[in-house]
């Protein structure tokens, strides 16, 4: 399949900033130009630093995971309960607009493993406020979208904190998440989440967020100062899934034992959310380029995905719902129009 | 600036160069990376990374500030003082 302005040997297009292409097509990141940290020694790094981590067990938890009820984050959980003997508290941020399968899904697995689950569900006035402002203004950095959409980035964050805060008030030492190599660094796999230090890089966004929607936001993305000024030490933040060699038939085969079914309603590229075709229209839209393409062509380029794979979850986007999705989500029609949302 | 201290500032280039697709011309030296657009907060985290396993300098939770990290040439003089202090 080629596309013109598509990388020949991945599914990255010419819109992805910086990108260029050799006169065969491919391109500067297949084309090992643009390497971060040799990816290899980040990964034996983390290797070593999650064994030690692990050694100390203190507390009724040695972790709280994120868990979205997609594939990712339950094959994630089965590795932390089988593979490394965590004793895990699943936690899941259900925006209202979960997949009612992927919401199965999260229940039949933590039964399957016998661990304990919480679900914390934001306000639906206020996550809505979040999906339409990020979707109409530009609130976060471009070097962030590189890797996400803005209304994901927002749903994200969310859990982030929220998650941060209950291994706080827990005394849990691990975070742990279902991010792959491609959405984030080599270097990410497991960092200490110094959430003060961190939280001054997010002021902008933060502020943006803020007069766009109000103090609120506050409740969402903060943490009580009374709360952080107890942290001896931050939590680390962990995602084991990065340190297996695993196509994405072997992860749904392994969550499938344990009575994970894929949802129907979602499209390519998530297994729980239904929101997430239109963050990725509206992000296409906007920056040229579906933020997908970098996670999926780092699969491609690690040979976990064929190319035509990863072609193919990324055009799995079905329009018809894109305007019904958005006005559940809030949007005007003046908003659908600017959005160029079809009907 | 000190030799130690050039030296480390060149590898810190390199790797914000590279990680975050930015020309060296690019990037002001002595303004915080994140004002300039350059990196977001999980780029602070790669940048932390980075200092610790390559450049060989352990970011205790009181390092962690502005001062710091506030730019590229902060950054570098803090380590370079980190690294001619445990020699």
């Amino acid at each position: 399949m080629t596309t013109p302005g598509r990388c020949v040997r991945c599914a990255l297009t010419s819109g992805f900033p910086g990108l260029t292409f050799d006169d065969e097509g491919v391109c500067s990141f297949c084309r090992d130009e643009i390497l971060v940290v040799s990816e290899q020694s980040a990964i034996d790094a983390a290797r070593e630093q999650i064994r030690s981590l692990f050694k100390t067990r203190a507390g009724p938890y040695d972790a709280v995971l994120c868990n979205s009820g997609g594939k990712d984050s339950c094959y994630t959980l089965k590795l932390a309960v089988e593979k490394y003997g965590l004793r895990v508290l699943s936690f899941t941020l259900d925006q209202g607009f979960m997949s009612p399968t992927a919401v199965e899904n999260i229940h039949v697995v933590v039964d399957a493993l016998g661990v304990d689950h919480i679900t914390v569900r934001p306000s639906a006035k206020f996550f809505r406020k979040v999906m339409r402002t990020t979707a109409l203004l530009p609130i976060y950095q471009e070097q962030v979208m590189r890797r996400i959409s803005a209304g994901c980035n927002g749903c994200i964050s969310m859990v982030n904190t929220t998650a941060l805060r209950i291994a706080l008030e827990k005394g849990v030492n691990v975070i742990l998440a279902g991010f792959t190599l491609g959405q984030i660094p080599a270097n990410g796999i497991v960092y200490r989440n110094h959430f003060r230090f961190l939280q001054a890089a997010r002021k902008d966004s933060l502020d943006k967020l803020r007069d766009a929607i109000g103090p609120e936001v506050d409740d969402y993305y903060g943490i009580d100062a009374a709360l952080l000024d107890r942290v001896k030490e931050y939590p680390f933040n962990v995602n084991l899934l990065c340190l297996e060699t695993v196509t994405e038939d072997q992860i749904r085969a392994e969550v499938g034992k344990l009575g994970w079914r894929s949802p129907t309603d979602v499209d390519g590229c998530s297994s729980n959310c239904r929101v997430n075709t239109l963050n990725n229209f509206i992000h296409q839209k906007r920056y040229g380029f579906n933020p997908y393409e970098l996670e999926l062509s780092h699969l491609v380029r690690k040979q976990l995905m064929t190319r035509e794979e990863a072609i193919s979850k990324i055009e799995d986007q079905p329009r018809g719902e894109l305007r019904s999705m958005a006005r559940q989500l809030g949007f005007s029609e003046q908003d659908c129009q600017e959005l160029g949302i079809p009907e | 600036m000190d030799p130690t201290a050039l030296r480390v500032r060149a590898s810190l280039i390199q790797f914000v160069v590279r990680s975050f697709n930015v020309g060296e011309d690019e990037i002001n030296l002595d303004e915080s990376l994140i004002q300039q657009g350059i990196i977001d907060s999980f780029g602070l985290v790669e940048l932390t990374v980075f200092i610790e396993k390559d450049l060989g300098v352990q970011v205790r939770e009181e390092d962690m500030t502005l001062e710091a990290f506030g730019s590229v040439n902060k950054m570098a003089r803090f380590v370079a003082a980190r690294l001619e202090s445990s020699t």
